[in-house]
């Protein structure tokens, strides 16, 4: 694994590349905090809706500049929660507990700048958690044959259905029709045609672009649009006053960040818990150790700091589950993997063992993002705070231009259109009926994967499946056994946060 | 798993059924349907490849078991659904928010038309000077602008750094070749900006 990791580094640092890499970066850093910074629009719309630019590059541009669109969106979140006191995204809801109160006071630049060195810091740290822990994982994971494989998809999808939403059967269900959908065009193993129902277009499955845009990126828009643009921000009110945050200021909150990034960085290990938990953790974390909690909720520096530090410390320990056992743990990460799966690399153990240089490469970037992170955040402060300002009417159309461009760009196709609007119905539907598309979206990626592992584990049985997993497969047995338990006390770790934070983006 | 009601934000229980009830219904009826299409919709090997013959795993096999997983599922959901007290959100939609999503979708359904016949950029120039102004822009000429801007900005994105296609503005068939803006436009189709 250490030669993979330096060879990362050639990678990353082909001169020809280099460049490009950055500039894409830097441009996905932008476009996720602009994104994040306008109320009503989520990271993960800004993600569904660019993720087919990454599909017509080289990956080590196309998914780092995704990456930093994950990175910049969350961040983004807390400008409009300081400035107006509407979070961004969900992830950005703790930053409203302190930072409207610190613009009230007329500090509104020491919050956004304390928001921005606080996601810095929780980011880069677990980035750097997530590059140590990723090597020895992998190497795990390699020595795991598809029975094994197959119980750990199992279990993860289980555990990801059971947690995604309140209801644990619900998410189940949600699961059963993503695995149908994913079962849509050929077998794994015999290349058998299923469920085609004579229509050309989906003989090989239905695509994966209009599917994932459709489902996270349309039911957001329709939710937009509800309600038109009454609901106007003067420009006039949004201003960034006060002192600049000093080095004492920041050096005081250190002890806070660094808590909530460790509380970040263990629940972006844990699939289907997220960014929003994770900020309400840290933040409430924060407030229980601090020696004057009374001054939590009515502009303290160290409430902003705990929520940011938390929040961004959870993006890149999301990777850990995704690149080692191909488990993406939330809806952002599910995104990354259909941009992965274009270049054909499919996230999980044998990635790490044939592109472990690239992967590596990729993770680097990503730690090197940071820097480009606080130079493009601390300069576009005062443009994204104008953003919060932007007219909806005018935005909202142009999502869906977005939207159907990159769709079409996939194949070409009238049919991906219709794809498109059937999923984006189907996600607002689902939505209103309280319904998680997360499930679904994994089942529909994971389907293939699970029923391939599946398929080998039963030929390897030779017919004997019970008995071979069982006697032959101590670890298969193993985790088929722990699977109800594990899924148990991790939904109801699920159901305790979700009850004392109701957070929900 | 049975505290499956405690879920926190719902409020109104209305009667014994209620919306999940029904959408487990619908859940069940699936399953069975599927068990039925699942023979009729999978194809037979010609020969056995990859072993098939040898461990009795067919294409049918993994569909089964996930027919069977929906069916109990559904099962499930549908005992659970009596005591969940989840509010069903559709119903919270006033007469504005249904018209807005309708229009919306209307709106989708013209623009695949509009790309196919006029092309990507007019097509969306005239969808998002549209849908902009119907969701309250008044500001005409910053509507037409951006409409206009964005989506060639757009266009040119994907044909030219990303090297994919887009639909054109179908100049020839279009616009008659006499006409003073047939050259500019010519060249511009076959520069692939617009």
């Amino acid at each position: 694994m250490f030669e993979s990791f330096l060879g990362g580094f050639a990678i990353l640092f082909n001169p020809e590349t280099v460049v490009m890499t950055f500039v894409l970066m830097s441009t996905g850093l932008f476009l996720g905090m602009f994104v994040g910074a306008l109320p009503g629009f989520t990271t993960l719309m800004a993600l569904a809706i660019l993720l087919p630019i990454s599909f017509f590059i080289h990956p080590l541009l196309g998914i780092p500049f995704l990456l930093g669109v994950y990175k910049g969106g969350i961040y983004g979140g807390s400008i409009p929660a300081i400035l107006v006191s509407m979070p961004g995204t969900g992830a950005a809801v703790a930053t409203t507990f302190d930072g409207p109160a610190l613009t009230k006071k007329g500090e509104a630049r020491k919050a956004l700048e304390i928001a921005l060195f606080s996601s810095v810091t929780g980011d880069l740290t677990s980035d750097l958690i997530t590059i140590a822990l990723i090597g020895p994982i992998a190497a795990v994971a390699l020595l795991l044959g598809p029975p094994e494989l197959a119980a750990i998809l199992m279990m993860a999808l289980i555990v990801i259905a059971g947690t995604s939403s309140g209801v644990f059967v619900k998410g189940l269900l949600m699961l059963a029709v993503g695995l149908f959908l994913g079962m849509i065009g050929q077998d794994p193993i015999g290349a058998l045609s299923r469920f085609s129902f004579g229509i050309t277009e989906i003989e090989a499955g239905i695509p994966i672009l209009p599917m994932l845009i459709g489902l996270f990126a349309l039911p957001e828009i329709f939710v937009a649009i509800e309600k038109k643009a009454t609901e106007i921000i003067d420009a006039a009110s949004v201003k960034i006053s006060g002192a600049r945050l000093s080095w004492l200021e920041f050096k005081g909150c250190l002890r806070t960040i660094f808590r909530s990034t460790a509380i970040g960085t263990s629940i972006g290990m844990i699939p289907g818990v997220g960014q929003v938990v994770a900020a309400f953790m840290g933040y409430a974390a924060a407030k229980s150790a601090s020696k004057t909690p009374e001054k939590f909720g009515k502009g303290e520096l160290e409430g902003i700091a705990a929520a940011e530090a938390a929040n961004n410390a959870v993006n890149g320990p999301t990777l850990v589950p995704l690149l080692t056992l191909g488990i993406p743990g939330d809806n952002l990460t599910v995104i990354l993997v259909g941009a992965f799966i274009a270049h054909g690399l499919r996230p999980g153990p044998q990635l790490m063992e044939e592109q472990g240089p690239l992967v590596f490469a990729i993770l680097i970037a990503m730690v090197l993002a940071n820097i480009l992170f606080i130079f493009i955040g601390y300069i576009c402060i005062p443009l994204f705070a104008k953003v919060v300002t932007i007219r909806k009417s005018l935005l909202l159309p142009l999502t869906l231009v977005f939207a159907f461009a990159g769709t079409w760009v996939f194949r070409s196709n009238p049919y991906d259109l219709a794809i498109l609007v059937i999923f984006g119905a189907l996600g607002y539907m689902a939505k209103k009926l309280q319904f998680d598309v997360t499930p679904l979206a994994m089942g529909f990626i994971l389907g293939q994967p699970l029923e391939y592992a599946f398929g080998q584990t039963v030929i390897l049985s030779s017919g004997n499946l019970v008995s071979y997993i069982f006697l032959e497969r101590p670890i298969t047995a193993a985790i088929i056994v722990l699977t109800p338990l594990i899924t148990y006390l991790m939904w109801r770790r699920s159901m305790r946060l979700r009850r004392q934070f109701g957070a929900e983006e | 798993m049975a505290s499956d009601t405690a879920t926190g934000d719902e409020a109104a229980a209305g009667g014994r059924v209620n919306f999940n009830t029904v959408a487990a219904a619908v859940f069940i009826t699936l399953a069975v349907v599927l068990f039925f299409i699942i023979p009729g919709q999978i194809d037979k090997p010609l020969i056995n490849l990859g072993g098939a013959g040898m461990s009795n795993l067919e294409a049918e096999t993994f569909p089964q078991i996930i027919a069977g997983a929906f069916f109990l599922l559904g099962v499930w959901y549908l005992f659970v659904s009596f005591r969940l007290r989840q509010r069903n959100l559709l119903r919270d939609l006033n007469l504005e928010a249904i018209t807005n999503v309708l229009v919306t979708l209307v709106i989708m359904t013209a623009y695949v038309w509009l790309i196919l016949f006029l092309g990507f950029v007019v097509g969306s120039v005239i969808m998002v000077f549209v849908m902009s102004t119907y969701f309250g822009n008044r500001n005409y000429i910053l509507g037409f602008v951006v409409s206009l801007a964005v989506p060639l900005l757009v266009f040119v994105l994907f044909t030219k750094p990303l090297v994919t296609s887009l639909p054109p503005f179908p100049v020839d068939e279009m616009i008659p070749n006499n006409w003073v803006i047939y050259p500019p436009l010519k060249y511009l189709s076959n520069k692939s900006i617009f």
